[in-house]
């Protein structure tokens, strides 16, 4: 599924590398995303906009969050959409800070060792959530995180959950939901799989549970609801641009570029465009590329 | 011949080496916990593994030489090419297709998965089938003939004790390889040690990385060191000479 979302990817990838290259300008930058379709548009966006300003660009896309993290660091990726909270969290392993600003901040101060420059926050929280179907939710009376782990611990191995690799595995996916609120799936009871799956397989009713994102088109699709987290364990995954430091004394003005950008966008509108993409089948490109010329980042050619 | 066994140990030797220090270094850096911190995952995941290769494998022996005996079978010998192409072709399809194609149908988990893996070990198995019985030496047939055996007692008798090294050289193809494509399995949630490999590339942790790799490495020698001593078993000391000639 994620290998067909990237065939337009690349294809634009090559038109834009060779677009740019006709105009040899010498701004070159390379921007880097992970394997979810947020993260595909994100990386579109901010290559088009790129691209306007006389930059050739590449896309490194479709990576795992520690991936891209490490390519980040090594300098094969320049700049890259981040969530405050997977860094915070997974990569510099610090406790979740509540309060957006003060965990931004945080990312920041951190990173100045590793070169990394963090910018323009924007609204988009895309924090992980737990879904279920919104029948059986009732049906069973689980209505929070909180109730989850009371049906489970009064019914061990009843339930089933579909996660991805990363989040049954992470320190602030899966295991630590768990340790939060006192309950265990069991690993006969997690079905890991691809991320694009875990919906689809629960809309089947294949399982009862499935790792979900705030900023998820299919959660309105499917009819799930999302189980509140009323512990407050997922922290804020606000989208930022992370930059390797000497790239952005290079070419301050990527700061302004992606600005605008993280100023317009936030869930609702990140939400909108995933619906686009995962639900109706555009392609990443001309969702990406539409939303530019309507909001004038762009003119249309 | 003498420095043709020196050079030869030399490389067995560093190879031997070669892989002791993999697994001090592995060792070394702990890539192994996994399976002993999280053995409980570690026993399923393994078990689903196994599971899917059996099933798959076993489906695709009843399916495969059942059709390449039934091929060789002067009736149907014309429909040769047709059938042969017909394997070929699910060999060509990429596996992440196959798998990917298989979930609209037979949804996720399990099923999928057996699926294209048993569409995937049918041409190794069904391709030396064919070979194995049409590589028998024409006389032998002749004097089983002559002998007064029916068609039935030369198959039995003749052709597939004759063939029996190059059917099980096809299977032992079919599961190691199967082994290894069975990775692929974690994409459409049919567990399997695939998912460490994938939570290792995912979270870019070799510990996970190692933990599933290695243990899938080691079922493919495992099986394929269990089916070298069935084929010791079930090819008659003959045919075994000659193919080793």
């Amino acid at each position: 599924m994620n290998l067909l979302k990237l065939i337009p990817l690349l294809i634009t990838a090559v038109i834009l590398s060779a677009c740019s290259g006709i105009g040899v300008t010498g701004k070159e930058v390379t921007v880097g995303g992970k394997n979810f379709t947020e993260q595909y548009l994100l990386s579109e966006m901010t290559a088009f906009l790129l691209v306007e300003e006389g930059f050739k660009v590449n896309q490194m896309n479709n990576l795992g969050s520690s991936v891209v993290r490490s390519a980040l660091e090594n300098g094969q990726v320049d700049m890259m959409w981040e969530y405050t909270g997977t860094a915070l969290i997974t990569y510099m392993g610090e406790d979740s800070i509540a309060d957006p600003e003060a965990a931004f901040e945080k990312v920041k101060e951190n990173d100045i060792k590793n070169d990394i420059h963090w910018m323009n926050m924007s609204d988009v929280n895309n924090t992980y959530a737990l879904a279920m179907r919104s029948e059986q939710s009732e049906e069973l009376g689980i209505k929070s995180i909180s109730d989850l782990s009371d049906y489970i611990n009064a019914n061990p191995g009843e339930l089933t959950m579909a996660a991805d690799a990363e989040f049954a595995n992470r320190s602030d996916g899966l295991p630590g939901v768990e340790d939060t609120y006192g309950f265990e799936f069991g690993s006969d009871q997690v079905r890991q799989m691809d991320l694009g799956l875990t919906q689809r397989t629960l809309n089947n009713e294949q399982v009862d549970v499935s790792v979900a994102f705030e900023t998820d088109a299919t959660i309105r699709n499917y009819d799930l609801v999302v189980l509140e987290d009323d512990k407050r364990f997922f922290p804020p995954y606000r989208a930022a641009v992370a930059i390797n430091q000497e790239v952005f004394e290079k070419y301050p003005e990527i700061e302004e570029i992606t600005a605008r950008l993280a100023d317009s966008l936030n869930s609702d509108i990140m939400r909108e465009l995933n619906y686009l993409v995962d639900i109706e089948g555009q392609s990443v490109s001309v969702v990406a590329y539409d939303w530019l010329v309507e909001n004038d980042f762009l003119e249309e050619e | 011949m003498n420095r043709k066994k020196w050079i030869g140990n030399i490389v067995k030797y560093a190879l031997y080496a070669l892989v002791a220090t993999f697994f001090i270094w592995a060792i070394a850096n702990s890539y192994f916990d996994y399976i002993f911190t999280q053995s409980g995952t570690f026993l399923v995941l393994l078990r689903q593994h196994v599971v899917l290769v059996l099933v798959s494998s076993i489906l695709a022996i009843l399916v495969a030489v059942p059709a390449g005996v039934l091929i060789t079978r002067p009736k149907f010998k014309k429909a040769e090419w047709l059938v042969s192409n017909v394997a070929n072709l699910g060999q060509t399809i990429p596996s992440l297709a196959v798998l990917a194609l298989m979930i609209s149908i037979l949804g996720i988990g399990f099923k999928s998965a057996v699926f294209a893996l048993f569409i995937y070990s049918i041409l190794p198995i069904f391709r030396n089938t064919v070979a194995g019985i049409d590589s028998i030496d024409k006389n032998m047939i002749d004097a089983a003939k002559g002998m007064g055996m029916k068609p039935h007692q030369i198959l039995f008798r003749v052709e597939l004790p004759n063939s029996a090294y190059s059917i099980l050289a096809g299977i032992r193809t079919a599961v190691v390889l199967n082994i290894g494509t069975a990775a692929l399995a974690y994409v459409v949630g049919a567990g399997g040690l695939g998912v460490w490999i994938f939570t290792g590339i995912n979270l870019f942790d070799n510990g996970f990385l190692i933990s599933g790799a290695i243990p899938v490495t080691l079922l493919a020698i495992l099986a394929d060191y269990i089916l070298r001593k069935i084929e010791y078993i079930v090819v008659p000391k003959g045919s075994r000479r000659i193919e080793k000639a």
